[in-house]
């Protein structure tokens, strides 16, 4: 881009840091709470200020197994991602590389299986997980979870490969190269910031998943998204046992969006399309 | 282990023998003294998130020290419990031994034999289970449906009118003892300009507002089944109560009242904001303390008035603990060894030391430790007395008939409807149920 | 045996896309085809002895009864509303955001995060900061007579528009990350071009970035759309759907049949509804874009 003057980059940038902070201020507040006493947290009228305390932790961990709801929660939503990306970026390769006419509508069925909403599918699945055994365990999520997101990789996947010209593969396979080698070596390596595109997709819908894993999880195999509506009590709020409960739910996924934010803005000149 | 066999192999056979015999028999005696009925036995519970939860947690090493048996308690709000243990109950999928029971669910544990049928166990151990020490209304309402004990009763508790006594006191005024009183005395006490409100209740749509107003609506003289188990959800006396309920809000509560449920309902209360409010005993404790509570000191803990001229009956409700049926027997006997093991007066009062909050047995209505930390027993002691478990209706069909009401009366007092066109809607739909 | 290039090309393409065609058929399909069985029936899980085939009685229920009506119609509003919202100031952002500076990058990191917080807590956040009694927003405008007196979620008026500036808080930075990934990979020579012509600003972004934009657009506005149409947790915890029926939407009501009743076969019907609804949307977004892409591409 063209020369652009200095103030109008300060104007541009001061612009973007108040709406940054718009929106960060409801996160504040929710992280805030995990340091305020109980009573504190509510008053009327709200007050700002409060005396810092680490009571609401202690309570956090004293009714959860804060270690294993984080772990489900990773185990949940990596190995959704990693099947996802395997099955649905070979397929929209497929799909993308086939002459076929039907294959767009190919590409958009899967599209269509990611609308799938859950209540139509999750009871008849619920009795499938009972009967092959998997009822309670992170598997039952992750492979509901990965029918949804590879569905939606695959599509993804497509478009991208779509918009890549077949030249390269087409040049490697004249050379000797096999089939399987033009695409993991020449095609795969084009399309990576899309892949981490993808990948950040099913990691957020995995990780904020609730309905799902609520439904097909036992204590054993609960994530934390599970255990926030818990840790908001019926006949108690306990405030302050979310907020702590929320920054176990929110710093993984925070960190992994800034880590694949990264190369997904940076390596998006390689072609989303 | 490599080594070991090892240096075993070194050793003379006859020594190996002697050794090994010595290990065996201090084996055998070390297991034997050991051993415990339950050893090696886990049993999970389904269990609310409320005053109790915590405390099954903290009791289970006391279990296990007893019994040998492994307590696993996953904690749930009120919607996932209901999902998933009637999940597990239909899909026959053995996720939970042991499930809390809302009171109201038990027609529908009763109909479709979600749990074990406990009446005969409970005839077997009546002696063992200090049953006479047990309030014949808990009992009943906390464990039985149609003379069967579909539960046992766990954590009952009472509905009782919680009072500011400064903000009486200060305008000359004694306890309502009448609902006409408390709707009068709640008017009167409402000052928006302070904001200082006369009463509290749920108003949020679903069970948060439906539960309440059926506590107003039994006290004010309406029932939401006729005598034979019909749905009379538009009888007069459920419309007139529904306007008092409307005119209550209207006139005496805060003005975000419309969207509370139990936690923003007690809240409220906490913070000072509300002079009256008619809430489960569970949460009485609360208010004198410190940590949470700005009104403590402040607070009085009467009976909830009934309508001039009706029969004292209060309000009770709780939760039972059920076995789920489907488990096999060793498990269904464990489970059961829990129950009279957590209902025992010992563990019971220890239950309720720890801040469970479910008073239940007689003998704790009198407890000298128990009333020192609890003063407002004796009230809770008056409710049972004359308790009334069934202005829910615990039919199969509740929670459907819940969830009108839910609708139905956050309507009104969302001002979208009148009290008589709500409730004919929603008779209406729950006929259909039946 | 010898078969040509093409045959093998073609088998190769053939496996690969087997495995997550089985996948789906497997997991998702035969579920949803039971569903579709189910939504015949009058079929209670709760009481299985009362089951009876009712063909069509479900779907007709959905479309006559004035609380799903009004359900349906509140869906759309919502999705509409929302999703539209998303992509203007999403677009905005991005363009904000285009200039590549560590600054930038920065920004765009901490942006996202309400991107990552679990809609349910998103819901609960918001629900205690607009309360009318002790909420730290609801509090004030309350009590200053803007808006209603019992809080933004509590009256029919406001309360789903409440909503939808929720659903735009958290999901615009989404929205601003695939909007900014689709402008970083906008051939350069292009835009430079634009700039030389003297062309003003907003002509530079209609007719220069916009059509190139036109792929990323779609997606965002598919994935945003998808997802807007079934939203669920932030209405669940905020509103349940009242006051009355002023936030009633199709999934909050499926899966209250579904999971919390167990009427499969009238929830059943629900999610079938809402699944071609969003299909119907998706087409419509699909054929506009791509007429879009031929009047102004001309492709």
């Amino acid at each position: 881009m063209a020369r652009v003057s200095t103030r109008r980059v300060v104007f541009e940038r001061v612009t973007i840091l108040l709406i940054t902070i718009l929106f960060l201020l409801p996160v504040f507040w929710l992280i805030s709470t995990a340091y305020k006493p109980s009573n504190q947290i509510f008053s009327a009228p709200p007050r700002l200020t409060f005396e810092p305390t680490f009571d609401q932790f202690r309570q956090a961990f004293a009714i959860f197994d804060v270690v294993s709801l984080v772990r489900s929660s990773l185990v949940i939503s990596i190995g959704t991602t990693v099947l996802s990306l395997l099955l649905g970026v070979p397929a929209g390769y497929a799909l993308a590389r086939s002459k076929s006419r039907f294959a767009p509508g190919f590409a958009y069925f899967f599209l269509a299986i990611r609308m799938i909403p859950a209540i139509a599918a999750l009871i008849p699945f619920y009795l499938l997980m009972r009967d092959i055994g998997l009822l309670g365990t992170w598997w039952a999520v992750i492979v509901f979870n990965t029918m949804l997101n590879c569905a939606f990789v695959t599509w993804m996947m497509f478009s991208y490969f779509k918009a890549l010209p077949p030249d390269m593969e087409e040049a490697a396979l004249t050379d000797g190269c096999t089939q399987m080698g033009a695409f993991l070596k020449v095609a795969v390596p084009t399309v990576r910031s899309g892949m981490i595109a993808c990948a950040l997709f099913c990691m957020m819908f995995s990780w904020n998943d609730f309905l799902h894993p609520m439904f097909l999880t036992t204590l054993d195999a609960k994530p934390i998204s599970v255990a926030l509506l818990t840790a908001y009590g019926t006949k108690d709020i306990t405030w302050g046992t979310l907020g702590a409960l929320a920054h176990f739910s929110t710093i993984p996924i925070v960190l992994m969006a800034l880590f694949m934010n990264r190369y997904f803005v940076q390596g998006a000149t390689n072609g989303v399309q | 282990m490599a080594n070991a066999s090892s240096s075993m192999v070194a050793a003379k056979p006859t020594t190996i023998y002697t050794l090994a015999a010595a290990v065996v028999a201090l084996m055998a005696t070390a297991s034997y003294a050991n051993s415990k009925p339950l050893d090696g036995v886990t049993l999970t519970i389904a269990s609310m998130n409320d005053g109790f939860s915590n405390v099954l947690v903290k009791l289970a090493p006391a279990f296990k020290a007893e019994t040998g048996a492994d307590l696993k308690v996953e904690i749930m709000d009120y919607g996932t419990l209901l999902t998933k243990t009637t999940a597990d109950f239909i899909g026959d999928t053995k996720g939970y031994d042991l499930v809390t029971m809302d009171i109201v669910w038990a027609g529908a544990y009763a109909e479709n034999k979600y749990s074990v049928d406990l009446t005969d166990r409970v005839t077997r151990d009546a002696a063992e289970l200090e049953l006479d020490d047990i309030y014949p209304v808990v009992l009943k309402s906390l464990g039985q449906y149609d003379g069967k004990y579909v539960a046992f009763p766990l954590a009952a508790y009472a509905n009782v009118l919680a009072y500011r006594k400064d903000l009486l006191q200060a305008a000359g005024l004694k306890p309502p003892a009448t609902m006409e009183d408390l709707v009068e005395y709640a008017k009167k006490l409402n000052d928006p300009a302070k904001k200082q409100y006369g009463f509290v209740a749920n108003g949020q749509k679903g069970p948060a507002v439906a539960q309440d107003w059926m506590q107003y609506n039994n006290q004010l003289g309406g029932s939401i089944v006729t005598k034979d188990g019909k749905p009379a959800l538009n009888s007069e006396a459920n419309i007139k109560s529904l306007a008092v309920y409307k005119q209550l809000f209207t006139e005496a509560a805060p003005p975000g009242a419309i969207e509370y449920d139990w936690g923003g309902r007690e809240e409220s209360f906490r913070q000072g904001m509300a002079a009256f409010m008619q809430t489960w005993s569970v949460g009485a404790a609360a208010y004198s303390d410190p940590k949470v509570s700005n009104i403590v000191g402040k607070v009085g803990i009467a009976v909830a008035p009934v309508s001039k001229g009706m029969t004292p009956q209060y309000g009770v409700g709780g939760w039972g603990l059920a076995i789920n049926a489907d488990v096999d027997k060793s498990k269904q006997d464990a489970a059961w060894t829990f129950i009279k093991w957590v209902s025992s007066k010992k563990i019971h009062k220890e239950f309720n030391m720890l801040g469970a909050g479910g008073f239940m047995r007689k003998s704790e209505m009198t407890d000298p430790d128990l009333l020192a930390k609890y003063d407002f027993l004796p009230v809770i002691a008056e409710t049972y007395e004359h308790g009334n478990g069934e202005f829910r209706p615990r039919i199969p069909e509740y929670p459907e008939i819940q969830d009108l009401l839910g609708t139905a009366v956050n309507s009104v007092l969302a001002g979208a409807t009148t009290p008589k066109e709500a409730l004919d809607k929603a008779q209406d739909a729950a006929k259909k149920l039946f | 045996m010898h078969y040509s290039f093409a045959n093998r090309r073609r088998l190769f393409l053939f496996l690969m896309a087997t495995p997550a065609v089985l996948y789906v058929a497997a997991v998702g399909l035969w579920p949803l085809a039971q569903g579709i069985g189910y939504s015949f029936y009058k079929y209670n899980l709760l009481r299985p002895a009362r089951t009876q085939f009712v063909g069509l009685q479900n779907y007709i229920d959905i479309f006559s009864d004035a609380t799903t009506r009004k359900a349906i119609l509140n869906t759309f509003q919502f999705t509409f509303f929302s999703v539209g919202l998303q992509l203007v100031l999403g677009f905005a952002l991005a363009l904000l955001l285009w200039r590549d500076s560590r600054f930038n990058r920065a920004v765009l990191a901490f942006l996202l995060i309400p991107s990552t917080i679990t809609p349910l807590v998103v819901g609960l956040i918001f629900k205690a900061m607009l309360g009318a009694d002790y909420g730290i927003i609801g509090y004030f405008l309350s009590d200053a007579g803007i808006g209603p007196r019992s809080g933004l979620l509590t009256d029919a008026g406001t309360a789903l528009w409440m909503l939808i500036l929720i659903d735009c808080w958290e999901w615009t930075p989404l929205m601003t990350l695939i909007l900014l990934a689709g402008l970083k990979s906008l051939p350069g020579d292009v835009l430079e071009a634009g700039q030389v012509d003297g062309a003003t600003a907003w002509q530079r972004f209609r007719l220069l970035i916009l059509p190139l934009m036109l792929p990323s657009v779609f997606l965002a506005l598919t994935l945003r759309t998808m997802d807007a149409f079934r939203v669920f947790d932030s209405v669940f915890v905020t509103t349940g759907g009242g006051p009355d029926d002023a936030t009633n939407t199709l999934m909050l009501l499926g899966v209250k049949e579904g999971l919390q009743f167990f009427n499969v076969g009238f929830a059943s019907a629900v999610g079938n509804v809402t699944l071609l609804f969003i299909a119907l949307i998706a087409t419509m977004l699909l054929l506009v874009v791509r007429r879009a892409d031929v009047r102004i591409n001309g492709k």
